[in-house]
């Protein structure tokens, strides 16, 4: 693998509730490829926005705490920029699109000024330059007519040509890694259809190396290389994207997979079913944290966590009776 | 209605709003959120209906029970005709007919317990003393996979998987014949999801249950339903039995949907040839005199834009004037 693009080392975040103390994101570490799609997925809380948002320096703090790590990016930390040099990254050479594009975009301005904002701000652009290379992105992601559109408020968009925006304004400064969180779940498959098409098409023009957090397994396969999976704020499995459908080793990755339906099955069997409620983070097991919900639980599991252990080329684990999982896994066919 | 294994039956509904004109000044239109759905629910089926954001499901389902009122077409619960009713006199026939809402989040009072919340449906339809009414209440908890100790606790306490059985629960607590699942399971993490489709079908079986069951997440229809409806612009343009409409999907439409959504497995998606399709969904405020999807239609001609394409026959069912029934 080439020099990784961004390199995310043992990170720490915790949160001060009214409950205690959430420890959202415990010791992740992951390097980004250049011109890759890094899948993390997980359920709800499972610490895949908050370790983005950590990396992006958009947590509130309080309640958040980086409580320790590293995110290198060119040579520097971004952990440990101050306000003024962490913002002439953002939106240029980091950028991030989010699952709403509704409240990420603001609704007192029109799309030209929330599009040259970044130009103007990162690339220097004159108001004439910006505006025709807004409507240059605009038209590149597939909106058209936008030399009259752009001239609308976001509301006058339907909800995927929103996230169009939201994409166009987010690689107009090219940047080297995209963060994007669940940028497709609030649309329509049709739609989703085409904005997943049109992530792909331009990471191929510009080679942009992109992180894809997301729940959907379907939009995991469709689109990511590797795959980082997190369950209560730990990465408890990596590998490649065909490795990880082909076989995955954490019996909570097994369970995941499992319980999708599909249409394309025969869908007349019972689903699997993960036992259990998610973890509460605040009260979280000793040892592992999956154990509660664990179909192969033992004593060792419930004392002792796992790190996550290098199996192979970019292939990890975080559970120590995988090798007995996937035997036993094996023999039920 | 004569077929007696008919639970419920909608025929030609509409559901048209207002928009514009008045106070707030604009042009007067209309919007035809549901233009005309007939559908049949047979005794323990569970029918279901996909589309798209605003393509109708829910209009539907909010008219079956009486929370909009129909422009025009009919509503029978098995003898009864219910369409036209009060709110009054349709209170005795909500007991036939419940919901399990989205959002376990906001569907249940944060200030009762979840005693109280399963016990008020038996209050107002008069049902049981207060002594049977507790066990009642500790039988449907044990149904639904919640241990009866947490019967005085809150809502926020449970986890949205948990809050979603306490919703099934009060849905239960009548006894009803069919149960609206509007979107029920969208909102769970997949692996509590997996669950509460399990809960929804086991619960089917042994209180034979019929369901309508609406969802934007064609797998999660797929598995659940006997019978699959797919809704467009308030129009359900084919229908059939669930795998038949799977395998075999023959209206465009249908094909781009099922081709668009993504499966959990990479092999079979390198694979797969997307029909993307180009466009939004128009707005449901124009009249379309031909067929509702010509405009996006990858096989369209010229004689889709002058009349609909009727729904027509028996079985697998698709309007669109190009596929042969």
């Amino acid at each position: 693998m080439s020099e990784p693009v961004l390199q995310v080392e043992d990170l720490q975040v915790e949160f001060n509730t009214d409950h205690g103390v959430v420890r959202a994101v415990r010791n992740v570490s992951f390097d980004l490829a250049p011109g890759e799609t890094l899948g993390i997925v997980g359920e709800s809380g499972s610490g895949k926005s908050v370790t983005n948002l950590a990396i992006m320096g958009l947590l509130p703090k309080p309640p958040a705490r980086i409580e320790g790590g590293k995110a290198i990016f060119q040579g520097r930390d971004l952990l440990q920029l101050n306000r003024k040099q962490l913002s002439k990254i953002r939106g240029n050479r980091v950028a991030m699109i989010f699952q709403d594009p509704m409240t990420a975009l603001n609704p007192f301005l029109t799309v030209e000024e929330q599009m040259t904002e970044v130009t103007r701000l990162h690339l220097n652009h004159s108001r004439k330059q910006a505006r025709h290379y807004a409507i240059d992105m605009l038209e590149r992601v597939g909106i058209a007519a936008a030399d009259r559109r752009i001239d609308e408020y976001p509301h006058q968009f339907s909800g995927g040509m929103r996230q169009r925006v939201m994409i166009a304004m987010a690689l107009s400064c090219k940047p080297d890694v995209l963060i994007a969180d669940e940028p497709s779940t609030a649309l329509d498959v049709t739609i989703q259809a085409q904005i997943l098409e049109l992530m792909r098409d331009l990471q191929r023009e510009q080679g942009t190396s992109i992180i894809m957090i997301t729940h959907d397994m379907g939009v995991v396969a469709t689109i990511c290389h590797r795959v980082l999976v997190m369950y209560a704020g730990r990465i408890i499995e990596q590998a490649s994207c065909e490795d990880l459908f082909a076989t995955p080793h954490h019996p909570y990755t097994q369970g995941l997979l499992r319980s999708v339906p599909r249409w394309d099955g025969d869908g007349s069997t019972e689903l699997y079913a993960i036992d259990g409620q998610p973890p509460d983070l605040t009260n979280l097991p000793p040892g592992c944290a999956f154990n509660p919900r664990c179909r192969h639980t033992e004593s060792r599991c419930q004392t002792e966590h796992q790190q996550l252990a290098q199996l192979g080329d970019d292939r990890k684990v975080a559970c120590w009776k995988h090798d007995a999982i996937d035997a036993e896994e094996k023999s039920h066919g | 209605m004569g077929d007696p294994l008919v639970r419920l039956s909608v025929r030609d509904l509409q559901v048209h709003f207002p928009m514009g004109g008045g106070f707030m000044g604009g042009e007067k239109r209309t919007v035809r959120a549901v233009d005309g759905v007939s559908f049949d629910l047979m005794a323990g089926e569970t029918y279901g209906l996909v589309g798209e954001s605003g393509c109708g499901k829910s209009t539907t389902a909010r008219a079956i029970l009486g929370l909009e009122k129909p422009t025009s077409g009919e509503i029978w619960l098995g003898e009864n005709r219910i369409d036209q009713l009060s709110s009054r006199r349709m209170q005795p026939f909500r007991r036939d007919l419940q919901m399990i809402f989205q959002d376990p989040f906001a569907s249940l009072n944060p200030r009762m317990t979840v005693s109280d919340i399963v016990s008020e449906p038996m209050i107002v339809h008069r049902l049981y003393t207060p002594k049977q009414r507790r066990i009642e209440v500790a039988k449907l908890m044990d149904l639904v996979g919640l241990n009866p100790k947490f019967l005085n606790r809150y809502p926020h306490e449970f986890s949205g998987g948990q809050r979603q059985r306490i919703g099934i629960a009060r849905a239960l607590a009548v006894m009803p014949k069919v149960l609206v699942c509007d979107e029920s399971v969208s909102a769970l993490d997949v692996s509590i999801q997996a669950q509460i489709i399990n809960l929804l079908m086991k619960l089917q079986k042994e209180l034979d249950l019929t369901y309508l069951f609406i969802a934007h997440d064609l797998a999660v229809v797929r598995h659940i339903s006997t019978r699959v409806g797919v809704m467009y612009l308030g129009r359900i343009v084919e229908t059939a039995e669930s795998q038949e409409l799977y395998n075999n999907p023959k209206h465009p439409y249908t094909q781009a949907l099922l081709s668009a959504a993504p499966v959990p497995d990479p092999s079979s998606e390198a694979q797969r040839k997307r029909i993307i399709l180009t466009g939004e969904v128009p707005s449901p405020d124009r009249v379309y005199p031909g067929c509702p999807f010509a405009d996006r239609c990858p096989i369209v001609e010229d004689g889709c834009r002058t009349s609909p394409p009727p729904l027509e026959g028996n079985g697998h069912r698709a309007a669109c004037f190009k596929v042969e029934s």
